[in-house]
């Protein structure tokens, strides 16, 4: 507040021109297309397979899964565009397309973070650790870290963490102005047409949208401490590419004309370009975004080929390094396998039909590569994140909660659009066949078994064509003496799929009275 | 950051409050309150039709001087058409030609839809796990029908909803087939939105006393109420009266007590016209279905202005009586209709093949 007028002026300068406008357009539209593709994963009638693309376009996320599940996934190698991308552009991936990143470039919070010296350059190594880590639990079949892939983290936040409180916000405005008379027809008119584009038709809720969002302002707001903060020392994708830039093919020259003017190395929005290094960048760190090209004032600075390896630097991984990851992951994934659940799994634990069967560890789900496509596209939000069900091992992989959504006899969205084989891509003939868990009436919360009050509602909603659950007619003496006739349900266990509808349709207040569990315990026998 | 300064803070609250005040209050004097709208709704869910509309044009019947009627009566009873049957079945067609004859039998659709009404069609979508062969959702061309019938009587609009409990609307819309005749036929197919539930007092209602009701079914000119004919666990069959639960939010609040609830709703909406899809009629694992052996075809349309008395007729298709389906003899205590068949006027037409 107290620095001079002047000085936070060129503090707030911003290189512009050609280049930079072409490199926030192709940024627009890829924020906008990774958006389009989010909303419409909720519309049954789109093809799962271009739906989940931006997650088959990140080579993180389908080589470790290749490790972890040792099976290639078809459309797999759509990830070697980007890498082909960074063996020759660098880390444009970052710069350019992707959607965290152009995130983190619209909420740069320039203004707020002022002159802020930038962390040492030794934190740029935190983002190569935390990608030998993902890499060496998942060579050892564990993908949790996945959650701090840019593309799932984003993926997630939108799902649980903003628009269920965007679709809240617009609905409580519909209902508050339809009231009025002269907006009825416009509200009506405008839900009519945004709805179906864009909100959920039914309200979505999750348990952790609380926790996704303040994991993901705590990214943004790591700004505040230098620009692209995590980009610069936290993404492991970034590492991933920083990696393969090493050999990038067009690298950022400096030339003769420069006079040491710091304009470049100002606005570097990932601080790469030394002044004691001659103002030459790390071709690893570099994003191609190409402001430093426009901030030239001499035109001192050139992108040309050139094939070699970059050299090292001190916050590159070394063995030590290497070694510390594989020997955190060892150790974690060791620990994962020692607890409880891995000896007896959560009663809860309901996974996406056919999940169970289409995974090695149904609690770490193996082949998940936690990116909330399945979420996302659950018309029911009855899909949600495991948080406490499958432990820190099995963390934001899908598990169905029936209080909160049951699985919809007629949808198989879930299998359709995971991009990482841990949901299998059922017809829905198959999945109306597919045992998830089983129905068990608890009879002391039951209304009709408890309080003598006709209720069936679980039979009612049972979808299956021989309903699983059967109404015994019994005659029962009231308090006041009459007789009643009455029916009472039990489940026919061995036609229960578990879909789970009885748990959530059943009007009993808090636990319902009737709950699914897991289809058969895995037994320590 | 700029500071707020706190005359700015105040300006600012200010504002947002009126804003909220200026809300409220045209909301409450633009429109009748919705709960005073519902409240009277029991009654002249007859003048759902403007009154001068239908004397100008209908020379068949007395205009319905619905304000002066005793709210309870079944509509047969209170519109005594001259020899027309009080309920048609139609018999042994395709569904279309069903449904034309039998309305034409009953008078024609002219006699329910004056020109220029607002009509609610309102069949039973109520999942959307199958096709229409399955017997789990009405048939698309009995509902396709009514709507062409209602628009070639003149209305003004033809809307068609139904709020399904298993899967989304969108898709048992599709799947059920429904969306594509009403479509063709020139209604439209809505997705029924929460904004649009309103707090409806139920004045005759015997135990349900209020509930959150969807305004366009309540504030609608005619209601046509177009079930299929199903097999029921708790109810043992779903007809015209058990459809009106997808008008209303909080379903499982009238599990407790069922037949008199049901019979409480149909106080609430009064359909103009009852017409009991019984093309296919599933007779077990009611009302989800899934199963074709459970279907039986009958090519059967019962029409009819009287809820009650097409109900109780349609109880004879599953070889029961109204008094085994709770809400039927229900209704008919609160003078909601007749279930007495043999004292009903009954026309059953031969459509033919």
């Amino acid at each position: 507040m107290s620095r001079p007028a002047v000085e936070q002026k060129k503090g707030e300068w911003r290189p512009s021109g050609p280049w930079i406008t072409a490199r926030k357009v192709v940024q627009y539209l890829s924020l906008l297309a990774f958006a389009a593709l989010f909303i419409t994963a909720s519309k049954t009638d789109w093809n799962g397979s271009l739906v989940n693309l931006p997650m088959r376009l990140d080579p993180l996320l389908m080589l470790a899964n290749l490790l972890a599940s040792r099976a290639f996934l078809a459309g797999s190698a759509l990830a070697l565009l980007v890498v082909v991308l960074s063996l020759v552009f660098g880390r444009a991936w970052c710069g350019w397309l992707c959607p965290m990143g152009t995130v983190l470039d619209l909420f740069s919070l320039r203004r707020e973070r002022g002159k802020r010296a930038a962390p040492s350059e030794n934190w740029r190594s935190v983002k190569y650790v935390l990608l030998l880590a993902i890499l060496s639990a998942a060579l050892l079949g564990n993908l949790t870290l996945l959650i701090f892939d840019p593309l799932t983290l984003l993926y997630r936040t939108l799902t649980t963490s903003i628009l269920p409180p965007l679709d809240w916000v617009v609905s409580a405005f519909e209902k508050l102005l339809y009231p009025v008379p002269f907006l009825a027809g416009p509200i009506a008119a405008f839900d009519a047409w945004v709805r179906p584009l864009i909100l959920p038709s039914e309200p979505v809720y999750y348990r952790t949208a609380l926790l996704f969002a303040v994991l993901f302002l705590v990214v943004v707001a790591l700004n505040l401490a230098a620009e692209r903060f995590w980009c610069r020392y936290l993404c492991p994708l970034g590492g991933m590419l920083g990696i393969f830039s090493k050999l990038r093919l067009f690298r950022r020259q400096v030339s003769e004309a420069c006079k040491g003017c710091t304009l470049c190395s100002n606005a570097c929005p990932t601080g790469t370009i030394d002044s004691a290094r001659g103002y030459a960048s790390d071709p690893s760190e570099c994003t191609m975004c190409l402001d430093c090209l426009e901030a030239c004032p001499r035109s001192g600075i050139d992108f040309t080929p050139r094939i070699s390896i970059a050299e090292f630097r001190e916050y590159d991984p070394n063995r030590r390094q290497a070694l510390l990851a594989f020997g955190a992951a060892l150790a974690g994934v060791a620990l994962f396998r020692s607890s409880a659940l891995s000896k007896r799994e959560s009663p809860h634990l309901l996974r996406p039909p056919g999940a169970r069967e289409a995974n090695p560890n149904v609690v770490e789900l193996t082949n998940c590569i936690r990116c909330g496509e399945c979420l996302r596209a659950c018309p029911t939000s009855g899909l949600q994140s495991a948080v406490s069900e499958a432990g820190l091992q099995g963390f934001a992989t899908p598990v169905l909660v029936p209080r909160l959504g049951y699985c919809d006899y007629s949808c198989n969205a879930c299998g359709r659009v995971c991009p990482a084989g841990a949901i299998p891509a059922l017809t829905l003939e198959e999945k109306r066949q597919t045992v998830i868990g089983k129905a068990y009436l608890i009879e002391q919360r039951c209304i009709a078994w408890s309080d003598h009050q006709p209720c069936v509602v679980c039979e009612e909603m049972c979808p299956l064509p021989e309903k699983a659950i059967w109404l015994e007619e019994i005659q029962v003496q009231a308090a006041d003496g009459t007789t009643l006739n009455l029916q009472l349900p039990h489940v026919l266990r061995e036609r229960c799929i578990g879909c789970g509808i009885c748990e959530y349709k059943c009007p009993v207040n808090g636990e319902a009275a009737i709950r699914v569990y897991v289809p058969e315990a895995a037994l320590p026998f | 950051m700029n500071k707020l300064t706190r005359r700015e803070f105040l300006r600012s609250a200010t504002a947002g409050i009126s804003a909220l005040v200026l809300q409220q209050l045209l909301a409450a004097c633009g429109q009748e309150p919705p709960e005073a709208t519902a409240g009277v709704g029991a009654a002249p869910t007859q003048a759902k039709s403007p009154t001068e509309t239908m004397a100008e044009q209908d020379s068949t019947q007395p205009a319905p001087q619905a304000s002066e009627q005793p709210p309870l009566e079944s509509q047969a009873t209170q519109t005594p058409v001259r020899s027309l049957p009080d309920l048609v079945v139609a018999r042994g067609g395709e569904p279309e030609a069903l449904v034309r004859q039998a309305l034409a039998a009953l008078g024609g659709m002219e006699r329910f839809v004056p020109k220029g009404a607002r009509v609610v069609v309102k069949p039973n979508i109520c999942v959307a796990y199958h096709t229409y062969e399955y017997a789990a959702t009405t048939n698309p061309w009995v509902v396709g029908a009514l709507v062409k019938l209602a628009l070639e009587a003149g209305a003004k609009s033809v809307q068609v909803f139904d709020y399904p409990f298993g899967g989304s609307p969108e898709e048992a819309y599709t799947r059920s087939g429904i969306a594509e005749q009403v479509t063709a036929a020139g209604g439209e197919m809505v997705v029924m939105p929460a904004f649009k539930y309103v707090t409806a007092k139920i004045p005759h209602g015997v135990d349900l006393k209020k509930t959150e009701a969807y305004q366009d079914a309540l504030n609608t000119d005619v209601l046509i109420d177009v079930p299929i004919a199903k097999h029921h666990g708790s109810a043992r069959l779903t007809l015209g009266m058990k459809n009106l639960m997808g008008l209303i939010l909080n379903r499982s609040a009238i599990h407790r007590n069922l037949g008199q609830r049901i019979a409480d709703l149909a106080s609430l909406f009064r359909p103009s016209l009852t017409v009991v899809d019984a093309v296919r009629i599933l007779m077990d694992n009611g009302p989800t279905g899934g199963d074709l052996n459970d279907v039986k075809k009958l090519d059967t349309v019962i029409a009819s202005p009287d809820i009650v008395a097409a109900d109780s007729y349609a109880t004879r298709l599953f070889g029961l009586v109204p008094e085994d389906v709770a809400y039927i003899p229900a209704a008919a205590a609160m003078g909601l209709g007749r279930s007495d068949l043999n004292g009903l006027k009954i026309e059953e037409i031969a459509v033919g093949a």
